[in-house]
Order: C-alpha cells, then structure tokens, then sequence
C-alpha cells in the first residue's frame, strides 16, 4: 500500500462519504453540506488554529522589540540572529508556533478540498473517481449520489458566472489578512506585509473564476470563520482598526512617556533622532501608523527650537 | 515605486500565481481525477472498417485488414462555452464518450460539445449535423440507429429521435435529469436510462411512454434487452431484470458498487460487470448467481461474447476470458493501461480502445497482440 492508498484509506475516503451522508441530512443540499463540513472541520482544528493565532499574536508583540534589535545588530547577522533567539527564548516565543499547528491542519485542508472537488465531479471519468471512494457497506452514500449542484445562485459544480462568489472570496480573504497582518519596522517587510494583503485576495478571486464554485463556498465559509475566530482570540479587529487610526490606549502609554521624557529634556534634535527616534518609530510603527514618525520627529523640533537645516547652517 | 521595485512585485505575483495554482491543480484538480472530459469511445465495426472516436475528438476510420486509414481523419470543434484552466477547464478537443453508430452510408458520432454528427462512411465528408446551430448539452451515450430514425440522450435530460438521412428532429422526450446512458431499440420500443434514477420504455415511433421503472440511483448503463426481459444496473448498485411489455420487476442482485457497463447474455446467463471490480454471472429467469470473477479493478468496460467466451476488461487493463462452468478466467493480456471504452469483436479479434488512446487488436483465443496502433499518430 503506498501513500496515496493510505491517504485515502484515512482521510479521503471517510471525508467524501462524510460529506455525501451529511449532504442527505441537509435537504439533500450539496451547499449546505459543504457549509456544514467546514464548520465540522473547523471546530475540530480549533484547538491547532488557536494554537496558531495565540503565538502568531506574541510573534506580532515582539514586533518592536526584533525592531530594535535589527536596528542594534542589524550589521552582525550573527549577533542578530543570537540576540533574536535570546528573546525568543525569554518571551516563551517559537517562531515554529505559527507554522506548526498550520502544518499540521495542512493535510486537513487539503482532503476537505480534495473531497468537494470529487463529490461535485462533472465528467463521466470524475464519477468513475468518486466510485472508488464510496463505501459499499452505507448503502445511503449510493441513493445520495450524484448530488443536486445547485445552491442558491450557484451550480457547485462550475465557477459562478455572476462574479458574486469570486468578490465574496477577495473581501473575506482581505478581511482576514489584514486582522492578522503584522506590523514590522522594516519597511521594506511592511511593503511585503501590504502586498501579500493584497496579493492572495486578488489570486483567490482569480481562481474562483477558474474553480467550481463548490469549491470557492468553502473557501468563503473557512475565510468567515477565520475571521470569527480571530476576532474572539486576539480580542478585536486587529489591523482593521488601526486602519481606521484608533489608537489603542493602553500603549499610548509608553509612547507618551517616552515622548514627555524627550520634551522635559529638550534634547538637541540631532541627538532625540539618534537616541529616541528608533524607541519612538518602534513604537509607532508597532501601531501601525509608520508614516507618523516624521510627526513625532516634527514635535521633537517645535520643544528644541531648532530645525534641521539650522543645525546644518 | 521604482521600475525595478515594480518588476520585482510582478515577478513574485507570477511565481505566487504559478505556486497555487500548480499547488491546487497538483492536490485538488489533477486530470486523473477526471476533472477533464477526455472521452472513451469504443469501436463500430462496419464492411471491414474500425469507426470510432480519438481522444483529439476526431472520427477515425481504419481499414480492418491493413490499418490504413480509409480518409484521414475527421476533426469536430470543441464547445465554445468558455471554462477557465484549474478544475473547470474547457476540453481543448472534443470529449467523444459514445460509440459510433453505422447504418447505410452513413456513421454517426456523437460528442461531449452537444452535436451529433453524420458522417459520409466512404469518403468523411460531414453530411449533417444536428443542431445546425449552437449545441445541446454535453452528449456522453452514444447514437442508436434504427429504421430512419437515429435516437440519442443529452445532458440536458431529452432524448431525441432524428431523422438518420437528414438530421430534422422528429419528437423529443424529456427525463428529471441528465442522460449519460446510449439508448437500447427493441422492435418498437427504445429503453434508457436517467440521472433521474429511472428507467424509461418510449415508442419510437412518436417518443410516447410506455412505461417507466424507478431505482434508488442514477441509470447510466446502457439496458441490454434479451428474452422479453430489460437488465439494466443503477448507481444505486442493483441490477435490475424489468418486464420489457410492462416494466415489471422480475428480479435484481446487489453488487458491492455502481454498474457502469452494458451487461451482456449467453445461454441463459447474464453478465454484469460492475464498479466494485467484479463480473456477475446470474441466471436470466430469476438473477440466482451462478458465478463470481473478481478482477481486481473496476469493470467500466462493456463486455462482450466472442465464440461461446465472454470477454471482459478490468480499468487496470486487464483482459479476461470466462468461463462460468468451472468458474474460472483466464487473462488474454495485460494490456497495462486503463479500459473503459467498450469491447468490439469481430472474426475473433478483440478490439480494445484504451485511456492512452492506443487501439489494440488481440486475439480473442490466445490472446495474443495481432497489432496496436495510436490514434494521435495522424
């Protein structure tokens, strides 16, 4: 027996005959089954996708401190990388905690999207397909077989002509993105961040238009849940609303102290850029708002009285 | 943004798109999924010629006793409905699942883009094609010719009866759900098969219902008719033995999978080869199981009696001899790539049309290769 047949012994096979039988119980509703499924799936994953967000979050609140780092051993890779694992060590943080427990829901996700494609199969060889995963000793799976396609504006089996579900797959996908995003003091990272934000939403839509749209419902469905989850987990809406430019008032705290301290001493600017500007553009970056620290460098010279060009001169 | 910034974010937009893509395709959509139409027809066998469909969606016609070719071969348009590439490409070449039909002059093939066409037998030249405009729903049963009237089913669930000389429809009848079975004529009856789960008895004369009989799951294979009797298997793993004058249930067994493929009779048994890899061989009058052959892989391929043997092909590609005496098979040959397009025989020669789109001829006694020619060499 090799992979492939040990794959579909454990995973496929169960998952297809799953989501036919539960097809029956909803009306004999292909849509509904595939909605119900990836709750099913979800709620089952719950635990690795918690897992995922909480240490994706304590990786997204070190964000400030790592920027300081770069900015400290940015020129010794190697006392960097040292550095950066000393944090990591002291903030009970692994890098690995993101992947992991998404590695591991991989293969999950892979056989949910492997069974729909097979249950909405269109061709004579696609039915052949389905045959050898159904189980002889469930008699139910062969009256449910083929199932109805059509779910409200949608016939499951080919991409939705009316466009609806590829924008519905870009909007929940960015929605998603952006809550999780990380914000980075790296500029050119925060370029990266901006256009994978952009980027996956944009080729997902693009595959919808290619894919059955059963396939594009799951996507939709895991995208809303996702959002949900994330929402209760890291306790809000994430980068959506600093977007918005609410600042979260907790952290205003050290932000202004560190400010007040640069006020009170009415350093030369020169030197506040020197010695505060990368606590203060850390900080401001970790809100998400880079473009402000040109603000807080601008307030540093009304207290100093100086301007830049004046020192030059 | 620089320009070099610029190419640089298109650059890794390509390769993202090409990594998900590939990545979706390779995990979810691969073709061996069957997401992608590619068609099985089996072979029509007419005055020393071998008609059936490539899998380049072309008809071609090849001289039995040389394997010339009799015109060069005859190409139909694919669908114009568009598709995307992932799971719901649009075929490049036009799928053609059914087996040719030929009567008279003419052969008629039928293809997955909706269009039956008729075919000048000697020469290839198109004599008609139905509908003249647009197409109907993808077409995976093959034409049946009977009298002047050539009969076939349609995705779109209608079977249509139209003139073989001219191609005019002359009555149409339509079922729940799609039609993938090719019809079976009978004196003056045509029985077939829907996604509906029913079986339907029409008059050929006018598409009139004479009777309709009610499984638990789709009727995809073609019905055989023998002794005043329909055998016809169902998705929902029965095979069915049904009255031909009423429609009435005589008997059915129960296989472990769907029946795909046209059972086929001998002396008194039918043959069913079914999905769950097995052939069936129960008697006609009352479906009591006289004898089991396992052959280890799905059993698509309508079998077929050649010589007092019935011959069977596994999906593995795998060819059988059966006996029901001593309840034995004999492998003829392995032909090591998958079957699902129907059997043909013809002066105990076998013609197999197999998934690599390679038409085999084997001897039906020995089983012995007499010669094997692919169809995409022209």
């Amino acid at each position: 027996m090799d992979i492939g047949q040990i794959w579909d012994l454990i995973i496929l096979s169960p998952m297809i005959n799953i989501l036919i039988v539960v097809s029956g119980y909803l009306f004999h509703n292909f849509g509904l089954a595939i909605i119900a499924l990836t709750i099913i799936v979800r709620v089952v994953t719950l635990p690795l996708t918690l897992k995922q967000l909480k240490a994706t979050k304590a990786m997204q609140e070190l964000q400030p401190k790592l920027a300081e780092l770069q900015k400290k051993h940015g020129k010794d890779r190697q006392k960097l990388a040292q550095e950066q694992m000393q944090l990591y060590k002291e903030s009970g943080v692994s890098p690995a905690g993101c992947m992991l427990p998404m590695l591991v829901q991989l293969p999950i996700w892979i056989a949910l999207f492997q069974s729909i494609i097979r249950v909405v199969a269109v061709t004579p060889e696609g039915f052949l397909n389905l045959a050898r995963h159904l189980y002889s000793s469930w008699s139910e799976v062969f009256s449910l077989v083929p199932l109805n396609s059509k779910f409200l504006w949608l016939d499951l089996a080919i991409p939705d002509r009316l466009l609806l579900l590829p924008i519905l797959v870009g909007g929940t996908m960015w929605l998603q993105q952006k809550m999780v995003t990380p914000k980075t003091a790296d500029p050119r990272q925060q370029a990266q961040s901006t256009m994978m934000l952009w980027l996956m939403p944009l080729m997902f839509a693009f595959l919808t238009l290619q894919f059955p749209a059963g396939l594009a419902l799951y996507w939709v469905v895991s995208n809303i849940i996702s959002i949900v989850v994330q929402y209760y987990v890291t306790g809000g809406w994430g980068g959506l609303v600093l977007v918005s430019g609410r600042k979260p008032e907790g952290k205003d705290k050290t932000y202004l102290k560190r400010i007040t301290a640069v006020e009170e001493k009415k350093v030369d600017y020169t030197e506040a850029e020197a010695d505060i500007g990368d606590d203060v553009g850390a900080d401001i970056t970790e809100r998400g708002t880079a473009r402000k620290a040109p603000a807080g460098l601008k307030m540093i010279r009304r207290y100093s009285g100086k301007s830049k060009r004046h020192k030059r001169q | 943004m620089s320009f070099r910034r610029l190419i640089g974010k298109l650059s890794l937009l390509v390769v993202m798109l090409l990594v998900l893509t590939s990545g979706l395709t390779i995990f979810g959509c691969r073709g061996e999924l069957g997401a992608i139409a590619r068609g099985w027809s089996g072979v029509a066998i007419a005055d020393g010629a071998l008609f059936l469909g490539s899998m380049d969606g072309k008809l071609v016609a090849i001289n039995e006793s040389n394997q010339d070719r009799l015109w060069p071969d005859v190409p139909f348009k694919a669908s114009e409905q568009s598709g995307g590439f992932g799971c719901a490409r649009a075929p490049e070449a036009v799928a053609i699942y059914g087996t040719p039909a030929v009567a008279e002059d003419l052969v008629y093939i039928a293809g997955y883009n909706g269009k039956l066409y008729a075919i000048n037998a000697k020469t290839g030249a198109l004599r008609w094609v139905h509908p003249r405009e647009g197409e109907l729903e993808p077409i995976v049963g093959g034409p049946v010719v009977a009298l002047d009237k050539v009969y076939i089913g349609s995705s779109s669930g209608e079977i249509y009866a139209l003139n073989a000389a001219t191609g005019d429809r002359e009555w149409v009848f339509e079922t729940g759900d799609k039609i993938w079975s090719t019809p079976s004529v009978n004196g003056d009856t045509l029985y077939i098969g829907s996604f509906d789960k029913k079986l339907y008895a029409l008059s050929v004369a006018d598409g009139s219902k004479k009777w309709q009989f009610e499984t638990e799951g789709a009727v995809v294979a073609t019905p055989l008719v023998y002794d005043n009797t329909v055998y016809a298997g169902s998705f929902d793993r029965y095979l069915y033995a049904l009255n031909a004058a009423n429609g009435s249930l005589r008997w059915k067994f129960l296989a472990e999978n769907w029946f795909w493929a046209r059972p086929v009779a001998a002396n008194g048994i039918i043959y069913a080869g079914s999905v769950d890899g097995k052939v069936y061989a129960l008697k006609a009058e009352n479906g009591d199981k006289v004898a089991e052959f396992d052959l280890e892989s799905p059993v698509v391929s309508s079998l077929i009696s050649v010589d007092g043997s019935i011959i069977a092909a596994s999906e593995a590609g795998q060819v059988y001899s059966l006996t029901t005496g001593n309840n034995q098979k004999r492998q003829l040959v392995n032909l090591e790539e998958k079957i699902y397009a129907p059997l043909a025989a013809s002066n105990g020669v076998i013609y197999i049309h197999s998934e690599k789109d390679v038409l085999y001829a084997v001897d039906a006694r020995s089983g012995a290769t007499l010669w094997s020619l692919s169809l995409k060499s022209e």
